[in-house]
């Protein structure tokens, strides 16, 4: 069957009025909690986990989609109306946005976000249907040799090429690793280190990791800073909330422009928003006619990082769904999600499990025109939202965190361990540790060791097995040089600066 | 806490997970690798970067946000931790003893009182109805077991 009627029967499901609704409510939280400071999708996803329980798994699979994508568009508000990015990926909204919004132009500049989200996010997902396909073809071929070998190439990627720090990336990502390996071993049945503690033998939930270091430590240093009743003004939505054509005309290249960019860049393994929307920042100002209004709010630093931010969106899932590698945090919950329900993740996922798989597909398609119609027209009720007293917000979230922690085992010492993790990340972003490589390393540190131990067996112990197959080889060498030329160039810079 | 003290404790974290790996007992199946190998490895290539992290505090080249202007916290800022840790450690103490309400309105207290809420009766009673709130839409609306919402009978 061809991608394109494999999507249609996608349609037909994703259509159905109870895959809808879904739909609906995960756009709605997703907006909520892209709006929020504080909350991410991560956050969310990780505390809906207890769901899969309950809800069937196309259902949660179409709630999840929503929330990811929704996120991405409600970011816009937040870094536009208050100069306050939710995340890294929305810093260069708020340089241009921001300024739009000082001069009394907040509604063009929401505008062009939400249009370029709709259009970037409906051009990267349509470049994950008909791309998806060949990469699984490609990835069909992989053994558990190549998988230990990608799996390195996206842990190095994320953790040392990424962040500010290789150093404190790998420290992150190596004890994530470790985390991931607490509990029984699934080869030998023995147990390490577990303490002895009956505790940790089925080792630690991603969840409380992910809601520890993302909800609890957030608080924890937001609470220790002081500084948040002392926040900054939220600005009136002023202005049309239509484009003019001027405006348009000057938006819609920048979208395109910034969609192209934004879904190769993650899609590849090193995979995040941070580099697209900086690529497509520096693009608009050395293509537009007007550069002199960079600085103080034009309109195309808006529309072309936001474009990017939204495409790089769609193209994280790519990885996710056709190699079951996730390369941001948010990617790496939701495959702890196709784990609750024994789905197997990777290139067979696409013939095991079409009709999820498509279904979700189709409902990104839906999901974008829902998030189009509830962004513009609630705008009010979002801006509303970022007038929350941060006293009832932070206690609603670590409530609700405390909550659903609690609530997926009933154990008072998963809810310990919560804080334990929330601590940890209180300590993370105070001393810039990144957050993001212990989780994927939790998620992907007995993956990793599984396959190692696959390739192994099979090459009777032969460790070049990942260095002497040609596509193992190529990955393993390109995760290398991901390793060291960065540093080395770093260092010999460094070098010249003191000479 | 300075960045030397993180290295210290990154490096006796080493340490502990050391003697975790020493503890793995063996396996009697056969493997071609055991599970001894992968962690350690992890925990050696930790043990290395903990060094490297170490040297790179003693060359002062380690952040720490409070030398950023923008984000220095202002004063109290320990006091506001332990508002918020003390929260969750109630929580944690009573939760099992007397439902879910109760240590869930301390712990959402302990929160607003990290972010300068007054303690009086409008704070009790808006973390009150913010745990309320949440018990009703976890438990009651959506399955998830939270325990009684209040219970004396312990």
């Amino acid at each position: 069957m061809s991608s394109f009627d494999s999507l249609m029967q996608g349609f037909s499901v994703a259509l159905q009025p109870m895959t809808l609704m879904y739909g609906f409510l995960g756009c709605l939280v997703g907006t909520l909690v892209g709006v929020l400071p504080g909350i991410g999708p991560a956050l969310t996803i990780a505390l809906l986990l207890p769901l899969t329980f309950k809800v069937p798994a196309t259902a949660i699979f179409v709630l999840f989609a929503g929330i990811y994508y929704g996120a991405m568009y409600g970011g816009s508000t937040t870094s536009i109306l208050l100069n306050t990015p939710g995340e890294s990926a929305t810093i260069v909204t708020s340089l241009e946005g921001n300024k739009m919004a000082r001069r009394g132009r907040a509604g063009p500049a929401l505008a062009t976000a939400a249009i370029g989200s709709f259009v970037a996010g409906t051009i990267g997902t349509i470049a994950l249907t008909f791309f998806a396909p060949w990469v699984v073809d490609a990835a069909l071929a992989f053994g558990p040799a190549e998988y230990f070998s990608l799996m390195m190439l996206a842990l190095v990627t994320v953790s040392a090429v990424l962040g500010s720090s290789a150093l404190r990336g790998l420290i992150s990502l190596i004890a994530g690793l470790l985390f991931g390996l607490i509990g029984i071993d699934l080869q030998t049945g023995q147990p390490r280190f577990t303490f002895g503690q009956p505790e940790f033998l089925d080792g630690i939930e991603v969840t409380i990791v992910a809601v520890g270091l993302f909800a609890i430590g957030e608080a924890l240093y937001l609470a220790w800073q002081g500084k948040e009743n002392k926040k900054t003004e939220v600005l009136a939505v002023s202005g049309s909330l239509w484009l003019s054509r001027e405006d348009f005309s000057r938006s819609w290249k920048a979208w395109i422009r910034g969609s192209l960019l934004g879904f190769p860049i993650g899609a590849m393994p090193a995979g995040g928003a941070e580099l697209p929307t900086l690529l497509s920042y520096f693009a608009e100002k050395k293509l537009s006619k007007k550069p002199e209004e960079f600085g103080h709010g034009a309109i195309e630093g808006v529309a072309g990082p936001e474009a990017a931010n939204n495409a790089s969106a769609a193209g994280v899932l790519m990885p996710l769904l056709t190699l079951g590698i996730p390369t941001s945090a948010t990617a790496a919950i939701i495959l702890s999600a196709f784990e609750s329900y024994g789905i197997q993740v990777g290139p067979t996922l696409f013939t095991q499990q079409s009709g999820l798989v498509w279904t979700l597909i189709a409902s990104l398609y839906i999901g974008n025109v829902i998030l189009l119609v509830l962004n513009l027209p609630l705008v009010g009720l979002w801006v509303k939202l970022l007038k929350i007293p941060p006293q009832w917000l932070y206690a609603g979230i670590v409530v609700i965190s405390v909550a659903g922690v609690y609530g997926s085992s009933n154990s008072v010492f998963d809810v310990g361990l919560l804080f334990f993790f929330g601590f940890l990340g209180f300590g993370m972003r105070r001393f810039d540790f990144p957050a993001a490589p212990m989780i994927i390393g939790l998620i992907l540190g007995p993956m990793a060791e599984q396959s190692m131990r696959q390739a192994l067996t099979i090459s009777q112990g032969n460790w070049g097995t990942f260095f002497t197959r040609p596509i193992s080889g190529t990955l393993m060498a390109v995760a290398i040089a991901l390793l060291i030329i960065p540093n080395s160039l770093r260092f010999i810079r460094s070098r010249k600066l003191l000479t | 806490m300075s960045t030397r003290l993180v290295a210290s404790f990154l490096l006796v974290f080493c340490g502990v997970a050391i003697w975790q790996v020493f503890s793995i007992p063996e396996s009697t199946m056969y493997s071609e690798v055991g599970p001894v190998l992968a962690p350690s490895i992890l925990v050696a290539l930790l043990s290395l970067l903990g060094v490297f992290y170490l040297l790179t505090t003693m060359s002062s080249n380690a952040p720490d946000c409070i030398h950023h202007d923008d984000e220095r916290p202002l004063p109290g800022g320990s006091r506001r931790v332990m508002y918020l840790l003390g929260g969750g450690l109630a929580f944690i103490f009573l939760a099992k003893l007397i439902g879910f309400l109760i240590p869930a309105t301390l712990c959402g207290l302990g929160v607003s009182m990290a972010f300068d809420a007054k303690f009086n009766i409008k704070t009790i009673l808006m973390v009150l109805a913010i745990a309320g709130a949440f018990w009703t839409l976890f438990s009651a609306l959506l399955g998830v077991d939270l325990g009684p919402l209040i219970n004396f009978s312990f």
